[in-house]
């Protein structure tokens, strides 16, 4: 029993570490083109459609599983939008150093998801969506917005900025049913 | 004498009621932009319209929070909806719990 507490307290713990890395990177990284940024942005949309994606497999509780359907859908329409803009502009996303490792740390944290079940799986799981949207949001305001230099790219990412505090507060409201 | 007085002021009176302009019925916008319904607090008069038009890039709805009596269902992005008023109510995205609007009735 206490190293299954054990167990389960170290796999939070590398989930939260891998969160403030996240964090702690995008806030020390220099600042990247818009072609950069839009890859970030994109990718930064797919890892929490990705969270959802395990999340709606492996729940049965409503408020998570409703939580992981809204999320696949608003993020899946940013990533439309931020599609359709760099087509317009004719920029190529390209990949970067902030978003392999905003990737590579999301798959640590899939990790730690999949192997929980039950009630520790929605706590881990919303506990996450809290942390990760307070990462993207700081990333985004902190280092996207600052970083981009087209006006459009740079107004696409500031309207995106109310959805992630809206998704941050319902997080936290669902959350506050798992203490 | 006095009930001419009584019969005309009765006449009056009908043809007044007969030819009183009651106040139309009007139609308000409520905008659904940046995740927030602007205005999110509008005072109407029953039998007046609201119509709600989805400015942002994902998906909302339009529902009555108490006893959820009156949904929109899914309001695509670019999309709208209206509905006569009623009664006055407390309403929210369904979608985005958050999300918040009032109406009250003059």
């Amino acid at each position: 029993m206490k190293m299954i507490k054990t167990l389960a307290s170290s796999s939070i713990i590398t989930m939260a570490l891998s969160v403030v890395f996240t964090a702690t990177l995008l806030a020390q990284t220099p600042k990247l083109n818009d072609a950069e940024v839009a890859s970030v942005a994109v990718t930064a949309n797919q890892i929490d459609i990705n969270y959802a994606t395990v999340a709606k497999a492996k729940s049965k509780n409503v408020d998570i599983l409703k939580f992981a359907e809204t999320m696949s859908n608003d993020h899946k329409a940013v990533i439309a939008q931020a599609v359709a803009l760099v087509t317009k502009l004719k920029v190529t996303p390209k990949d970067n150093a902030v978003s392999k490792k905003l990737m590579a740390d999301a798959e640590v944290t899939k990790k730690t998801l999949l192997s929980k079940s039950g009630k520790a799986f929605d706590k881990a799981y919303i506990d996450n969506e809290v942390a990760y949207h307070k990462a993207v949001i700081g990333a985004v305001e902190g280092l996207l917005i600052p970083s981009s230099k087209n006006a459009e790219l740079k107004a696409l990412l500031e309207k995106v900025v109310p959805a992630l505090k809206v998704h941050l507060s319902h997080a936290e409201m669902v959350q506050m049913k798992f203490k | 004498m006095s009930k001419y007085y009584i019969c005309f002021a009765f006449v009056v009176f009908l043809f007044a009621s007969c030819f009183s302009v009651k106040e139309k019925p009007k139609a308000y916008t409520v905008e659904i932009k940046n995740m927030k319904f602007v205005p999110d607090d509008i005072t109407v008069k029953q039998g007046d319209t609201i119509i709600w038009v989805n400015h942002d890039m994902m998906a909302h709805d339009v529902t009555e929070e108490g006893s959820k009596q009156w949904t929109s269902s899914i309001i695509p992005s670019g999309g709208s909806w209206k509905m006569g008023v009623t009664a006055a109510a407390n309403y929210y995205c369904s979608i985005h719990v958050v999300m918040k609007g009032k109406i009250r009735l003059q």
